[in-house]
């Protein structure tokens, strides 16, 4: 077994559904090699594809489950990985009420109402808040690209989304069909809690 | 006179500096002191001394330095009290305030000034120790963190301030100042170094700002609605936020302090409260609302304090209103004279419009219907379908589907497109589902409880995401009768006077837009194609239409009548395609005036 053959497999898992394109942007791999991999997945049952689309089989998942341990057996055990942990949970709380405050508004009345962004100030807030979280992550993923390389990938990843809400693209915070801030982090959440071998709390 | 010592602005209302120099918020506070209103006393270092600083390698001359602590002296001689006295103990914020907002800016750092000897000194004057003790910690804790650069928990509520000082120690290897003085210089180094950070200049590289700017500091006296008796904290809205009532609104806490009426812990009393406990505040408090409001030409949200019977008033902003409210003020406001009918259009927007007038469930419905499950509110609106298991039996589904899953990951996202509603066993208004829910705009219902799903599988629901309801069968939804809001009519009136357009159920030779493959869908429309496909046309359908550009298409090729789709709402089109030509007509008045 190759290390692609378990990371292609595990960067689909985090992708739930994707191409090799995009498993390969997870990876931070070459899209070739990538596609070879998630083909031999296919042919050993580990996966499922369809024009282009992969996704992971429950053989494929149990697979997974199986290999972690020994795979991320050194990263497990790590303290200083479970200690950066606690600090990305920390962050993750902000940003999941960052994302909450991003598409509802507080209104008159108190009630919560949908962001129709022509508040330029209350966005101005979130996006500076959400400047403030993006540096906090940036030295937890210093943190963790220390001991696996593979995670600096998603620093850039959030550093593109970043910059384009920035531009004033505001898409970029949490729409749902593109790598927006939002979608690379939950898929770094994912990636993380997959390598530890850790249950995803949650938000109450 | 202003400028008291040569490098400061004190903000006295004698004058009203432009932006250019003293920066938003201190405009302001200059604005509402001109008017005559009671601000708590405020000085201002320019936004020239920000790029003197930043000329001078980062460094505070002692001019600029000393030129502050007479202002400093000026604002004690105001107030009777002192900057590090525990008698009479004046206590500063600080902020930031550029000529035009933008992230990575300094925002606040409220209570400069405290020690342990006016934490005590506050404590006496309060009667309330945890009060002055919780007020050190947060000002230890935000220095750590804003001027610091600390990365630590807020402090739990047991703190005590020599913990938060260890904790900040320890995570930066600094120390926070206890003298006044050294507070506030750090502050201030901090507000103009901001101007330079990585995100503020990201901003400015993106939006084309000159780096040949700067930001203000405002340094202004702080005021207690917990010191003594005739005090406490309040917010006033000059009109009522949700019905759009002309009566001003508001509440009152007696012996509050800052956010303690916003933050929801302590039960504020109405406004009239205050009007019974000190009527002449209370008539000080709605002349100024008004005055205000005349000012700004909108309703206003105006916080106060009132110290041992004097008001203060600390902010005031637009309100925020409920989408009722939003169209009777507009309305209210043209008709008083203080807008104009087109200024008024653009205080509603199309979606607020939309909320007016979506369709819900009726009272009577929604008491009689049988509830399978409650959850969280996750995204308003209300639609039913046949309950899915999977993305897949979504995107598959023949008619409308809801998407019931015990929680929803990024595999789930195409099922969430396809069906119509979303429900979730697991997870709050910040999970996954709720998140995605709302930029896919499903009305959506978190958290209902594990195990209901399988209850849910192949019925017929109703999803109602504004109460957070799950309802059994296919409910109707109740339409909403335009002339039963108040101002809805006058104002769609004036839209209709401003809208060279007509909108018609149907046109046979209009030009279908979604037909001739110009869908709305992800990203925006091509301006081009849209004006290509549009010239000449006597009359245009289209999902795209809905959109500001697709509006501005319809003007631009001068298309005399648009045809609504089934679910596209007669008068927000209206609406949208007023504005626009608004705005059309905005930009060539202000060519003329040129």
């Amino acid at each position: 077994m190759s290390d692609l053959d378990l990371l292609a497999l595990h960067g689909l898992a985090v992708k739930k559904a994707g191409s090799p394109e995009a498993v390969a942007v997870v990876l931070g791999a070459e899209e070739a090699e990538v596609s070879a991999a998630l083909d031999d997945a296919v042919a050993a049952g580990r996966a499922v594809g369809a024009k282009g689309t992969f996704m992971v089989s429950p053989p494929g998942r149990e697979w997974l489950q199986e290999q972690y341990p020994t795979v991320f057996a050194e990263f497990r055990a790590n303290p200083e990985a479970s200690e950066a942990y606690e600090r990305f949970e920390r962050i993750n709380r902000e940003l999941l009420a960052l994302f909450t405050d991003w598409q509802m508004m507080p209104s008159a009345g108190g009630e919560r109402v949908p962001n129709d962004h022509s508040d330029s100030d209350y966005d101005h807030s979130v996006i500076d808040r959400l400047g403030a979280q993006h540096e906090r992550a940036e030295k937890v993923l210093e943190r963790f690209a220390a001991l696996e390389p593979r995670l600096g990938v998603y620093s850039r990843r959030l550093d593109d989304a970043y910059e384009k809400v920035l531009a004033g693209d505001l898409d970029w915070v949490s729409g749902a069909r593109i790598d927006s801030y939002h979608t690379v982090w939950f898929e770094l959440h994912e990636d993380l809690l997959r390598m530890l071998g850790r249950e995803r709390e949650e938000a109450p | 006179m202003t400028a008291v010592a040569d490098r400061i602005v004190v903000l006295d209302g004698a004058t009203v500096p432009s932006r250019e120099i003293v920066g938003n918020k201190g405009r302001s506070i200059a604005e509402m002191l001109s008017l005559g209103l009671p601000v708590p006393p405020a000085l201002c270092l320019p936004i020239e001394e920000c790029k003197r600083f930043h000329a001078a390698a980062g460094e505070l001359d002692e001019e600029a330095w000393s030129s502050v602590l007479n202002g400093i002296a000026g604002i004690e001689a105001k107030l009777d009290r002192r900057f590090g006295d525990p008698e009479r103990p004046l206590l500063v914020s600080v902020r930031s305030g550029a000529a035009v907002s933008m992230p990575g800016m300094m925002d606040t750092v409220l209570n400069l000034g405290i020690t342990d000897e006016v934490e005590a000194g506050i404590a006496r004057l309060s009667g309330d120790e945890r009060f002055a003790r919780s007020t050190h910690c947060r000002f230890v804790h935000e220095f750590g963190h804003t001027v610091l650069g600390a990365d630590l928990d807020e402090p739990a509520a047991d703190a005590t301030p020599a913990e938060v000082r260890e904790a900040v120690r320890r995570d930066t290897g600094e120390e926070v100042p206890s003298h006044p003085h050294d507070q506030l210089r750090a502050v201030i180094r901090t507000v103009f170094e901001s101007w330079s950070s990585r995100r503020a200049k990201a901003y400015r590289r993106h939006w084309g700002i000159s780096e040949d700017g700067g930001t203000a500091v405002i340094v202004q006296a702080m005021v207690f609605g917990n010191l003594g008796e005739d005090s406490g904290t309040g917010v006033l809205f000059s009109r009522n936020p949700l019905s759009g009532d002309r009566e001003p609104y508001g509440e009152w806490l007696a012996g509050g302090q800052g956010e303690d009426v916003v933050s929801g812990t302590h039960d504020p009393a109405p406004l009239s409260a205050l009007a019974l406990e000190m009527p002449s505040v209370h008539q000080r408090l709605l002349e100024a609302a008004r005055l205000l409001e005349r000012e700004n030409g909108d309703v206003q949200d105006v916080e106060f304090t009132v110290e041992r019977g004097v008001l203060y008033l600390l902010q005031t902003r637009s309100a925020k209103r409920s989408p009722l409210a939003a169209v009777r003020t507009a309305v209210d406001l043209a008709s008083e004279g203080a807008i104009s009918p087109r200024e008024a259009l653009g205080r509603v927007s199309v979606e607020q419009l939309a909320s007016v007038l979506a369709p819900r469930l009726a009272d009577e419905v929604a008491a009689a219907a049988e509830v399978l499950a409650r959850g969280t509110a996750a995204c308003p609106g209300v639609a039913a379908g046949v309950a899915v298991g999977d993305s897949d039996a979504a995107c598959d589904f023949e008619g409308d589907s809801v998407l019931v899953r015990p929680t929803t990951s990024p595999e789930d996202v195409s099922g969430m497109i396809a069906a119509r509603a979303v429900v979730t066993e697991k997870g709050g208004s910040t999970s996954h589902a709720a998140v995605v829910t709302r930029a896919l705009g499903r009305p959506s219902v978190v958290g209902v409880g594990e195990g209901v799903s399988a209850g849910l599988a192949g019925r017929e629901l109703t999803v109602d995401g504004s109460a957070g309801v799950v309802y059994a069968g296919l409910l109707p939804t109740e339409e909403v009768d335009p002339a039963e809001v108040p101002g809805l009519e006058k104002l769609l009136g004036w839209a209709k006077e401003q809208c060279p357009v007509e909108i018609v159920d149907d046109d046979p030779d209009a030009v279908d837009l979604d037909a001739d493959g110009v869908a709305l869908d992800e990203g925006t429309p091509d301006p081009e194609e849209l004006a290509a496909r549009l010239r000449g046309a006597g009359a245009a359908r289209g999902s795209v239409l809905a959109t500001a550009e697709g509006a501005r298409a319809v003007l631009g090729a001068g298309v005399p009548r648009v045809v609504r789709l089934p679910g596209q709402p007669a008068a927000a089109l209206l609406l949208r395609l007023a504005q626009e030509s608004a705005q059309v007509d905005g930009d060539t008045e202000e060519e003329s005036e040129k």
